[in-house]
């Protein structure tokens, strides 16, 4: 009896959960060709603007009014705060097959994100929607899937890496322009080094920022980390993007050395105080922390340089890899019921005026090629940013890059105590390496 | 006292009764039967649901999980995830640093409560007696405790930075601080940001404890003439047993499960000196989007875990509900 009535409870909690669930499934309908969405609202859920929240709340008004206006259907924006607050929304999303409609991604996720299988395929029809794939920078489409016939992504906005510059401290030295080289800016950067000055600002104890040098190194030497499959991280040209990125501490000594225990946003502040002359791997974001320091009118940017540690032109085979692909894409959810809206929206923003205003508004390049022209012949500070993004190449399109990317960050993290202590060894890069090449072998003897 | 006598007699009373005699057992068992089947047991039920829902589904379900080969190319149709019954287990034993983190996680707590321990006794015994101010030593003490543990971790993810204000105070006299959030020191940084944001927790509990010495037995021994440490050795002590068990077996497990404090001094990926369990449990679900093996990590640890608490608890008596009567 009181087994029967605790079945029974249980089996109306399952019922009311059944019926919650299916309640939220039928948030609206697909209505063919025209895309009418009056009294319908799309869920889009987007990163929080730690920059610009106050801006960012009116943009997300702004753009809802415009998309009424447009098809009568509002824009209900979530954000999340950080990648982890994506990771866990994508997560529960997928599994319960219910959520926002339309997500805006970072680039390096989209092949994760990819794998998932959750998100909608962009085939012609899908492109012709966006109002066609040609209307974005080339460049920009290189990670929005592991091949043209399979794009999930489109490309919404770039944040292209380049190198930050102090102008009056190269003046001061004698130099024109950041070198091509990897060696020549080390030069550079010597010469640019005393006192409490030093040559570069970079962050070592950051979470994101050091594979990107040890992959960009890498590339420029020939190594492009992946191959079919089969990971080359245990590479003699990557033991010495790690060599030439640690010596810069522990031999030439021409960054900060409390920079061992820094993240990005010291090193951006370093720069901005005028302590240093370049600031390596940033992007167009930082401009505004530096209109507001010390080094206001005093900055330029310039694309990395292209020519890999050790070498005075390119090596054959290098991959002239300025940036990775960085940036934002968006998609749009399997689950959704609102996949033609969803398309409407994504057409509006990524048409060059909505791409304008992304720009004006949050200092993120434009992926719309007209937008990129005009905002490239009227600000001449960003334009070595437009050219990195044109320069940039994707990361290698795998559902296992994630642990690729990580076992390169992990190898620094690891050997953070040894770039302290002032020395760090072949053997220890080496050592780090072999681990980090088997757990990003077997994460790519996994990829489906 | 009383509360034993009377709970010896009852407990004395049914030997009498066997001795009476077999009738008299037949009668006690009926009467037992009748309590036990007249018992409302179906009140229990909302309780029952609750915890089936709160904790055997998840657990289920993590076991579950540990059985599958579920990824991020699995995840979407998950419950159709590739059975892969205890590779996981294996895996996690062999082939990743789960030992590493669990012994970081246990030494790590076990330490945090042994330094804490003395400090929370110490300040509950300091705010007891009155003083003037005595409210607000009291509030001062709690500020480690409620604030959040993202605070914690970043303010001091910022003082102990290379160049940050603990070594530079260090360098003042003469002591190079070195790198306190990599390395083998950021284990030690580890345990005294545990143990500065948890010792309020055993001085909460220890005053409590205090609370409830009554004021006739201060007189008494006062009346005996009993020094302080006698007094606080033989007399006050024996009362704070049981509320300084639970709080070293709480402080332990929240420790073993705290995740945000190592997250947020740390980051990820995490220095290996510094790898506790719940990150190397994030990291492999919310990194790498490996769900069944992090599952199995998980499964393991609670039965790695699980195992000598019990003891624990058999031996604090914390388990038998009873503590109270045996101080």
């Amino acid at each position: 009896m009181n087994n029967k009535k605790m079945l029974a409870t249980m089996a109306g909690f399952a019922v009311v959960a059944l019926s919650l669930q299916a309640c939220s499934a039928t948030g609206g309908e697909n209505n063919g060709d025209a895309v009418d969405g009056s009294g319908k609202s799309l869920n889009v859920l987007i990163a929080a603007n730690t920059l610009y929240p106050t801006e960012q709340q009116s943009w997300f008004d702004d753009v809802s009014a415009k998309f009424e206006e447009e098809t009568g259907a509002t824009v209900e924006f979530e954000t999340f705060a950080s990648a982890n607050d994506e990771l866990t929304r994508i997560q529960t999303s997928v599994l319960s097959g219910q959520g926002p409609d339309v997500y805006s991604l970072g680039t390096t996720f989209t092949p994760t994100a990819y794998s998932t299988g959750a998100f909608v395929t962009l085939g012609d029809e899908e492109w012709e929607k966006v109002g066609g794939r040609d209307k974005f920078v080339p460049a920009s489409l290189g990670i929005s899937g592991p091949d043209e016939a399979n794009e999930i992504g489109v490309p919404l906005a770039s944040r292209p890496f380049a190198l930050a510059y102090n102008t009056e401290l190269l003046a001061e030295a004698g130099f024109d322009a950041p070198a091509d080289s990897w060696d020549g800016l080390l030069e550079q950067a010597k010469a640019m080094t005393h006192d409490d000055q030093y040559g570069m600002a970079v962050a070592y104890a950051d979470n994101f920022n050091p594979w990107k040098f040890i992959w960009t190194m890498s590339l420029q030497a020939g190594n492009p980390l992946v191959v079919d499959g089969e990971a080359t991280l245990d590479d003699p040209t990557t033991v010495e993007a790690y060599r030439t990125y640690f010596e810069w501490m522990t031999v030439d000594k021409v960054v900060d050395p409390s920079s061992v225990g820094w993240q990005t946003a010291q090193a951006v502040a370093a720069f901005a105080d005028g302590n240093a002359a370049f600031l390596p791997m940033t992007s167009a974001t930082s401009a505004v922390t530096f209109d507001k320091s010390a080094v206001a009118g005093k900055y330029a940017y310039a694309t990395m340089p292209l020519i890999a540690p050790g070498e005075t032109s390119a090596p054959q085979g290098a991959i002239e890899a300025a940036t990775i692909i960085s940036g934002d894409n968006i998609v749009v959810a399997n689950y959704s019921p609102n996949q033609d809206l969803a398309f409407a929206f994504i057409k509006m923003l990524t048409d060059p005026e909505q791409q304008e205003i992304y720009f004006n508004t949050f200092g993120e390049m434009p992926t719309n090629a007209e937008a990129a022209e005009t905002i490239q012949s009227e600000n001449e500070l960003l334009a070595p940013l437009l050219d990195a993004g044109a320069q940039s190449v994707g990361t290698p399109f795998s559902g296992a890059w994630g642990d690729v990317q990580l076992a390169l960050g992990n190898v620094v993290v690891q050997l953070i105590p040894a770039i302290a202590s002032g020395a760090v060894s072949d053997a220890q890069i080496e050592d780090q390496l072999k681990s980090a090449q088997e757990s990003a072998q077997s994460a790519l003897d996994r990829a489906k | 006292m009383t509360v034993t006598t009377a709970q010896s007699d009852r407990r004395i009373d049914p030997e009498t009764d066997d001795a009476a005699g077999g009738g008299t057992q037949l009668r006690r068992k009926k009467t037992r039967g009748l309590d036990k089947r007249n018992r409302p047991l179906w009140m229990l039920a909302p309780g029952g649901v609750l915890m089936v829902l709160v904790i055997v589904i998840p657990v289920l379900l993590a076991v579950f999980i540990s059985l599958l080969d579920l990824d991020q190319y699995s995840l979407r149709e998950w419950i159709r995830a590739p059975f892969i019954g205890v590779q996981n287990y294996v895996e996690a034993a062999t082939r990743s640093s789960m030992f590493h983190a669990v012994w970081l996680s246990v030494s790590y707590s076990v330490l945090v409560a042994i330094i804490t321990l003395p400090v929370g006794v110490a300040a509950a015994l300091a705010a007891q007696n009155r003083f003037r101010g005595r409210g607000f030593v009291r509030s001062v003490f709690l500020i480690p405790y409620i604030l959040p543990a993202f605070v914690v971790g970043t303010v001091w993810r910022t003082m102990l930075q290379p160049g940050g204000v603990v070594n530079s105070l260090l360098e003042t006299v003469g002591i190079d601080g070195g790198l306190w959030l990599n390395g083998p020191q950021s284990y030690w940084a580890l345990v005294l940001v545990q143990a500065w944001s948890s010792w309020p927790f055993f001085y909460l509990l220890v005053l409590s404890g205090l609370q409830a010495v009554e004021a006739e037995v201060h007189e008494a021994a006062a009346l005996d003439g009993a020094e302080w440490w006698t007094k606080l050795r033989y007399v006050v002590f024996p009362y704070l047993k049981g509320p300084v068990a639970l709080a070293a077996i709480i402080s332990f497990l929240h420790n073993i499960n705290s995740f945000t404090l190592p997250f947020v001094l740390f980051g990820v990926p995490t220095p290996y000196d510094v790898e506790v369990l719940p990150l190397l449990t994030y990291l492999s679900s919310f990194q790498s989007f490996r769900f069944g093996l992090s599952a199995a990590m998980a499964v393991f640890s609670l039965a790695l875990i699980a195992i000598p608490l019990a003891i624990y608890l058999r031996a604090v008596k914390l388990d038998t509900g009873d503590e109270g009567h045996k101080k």
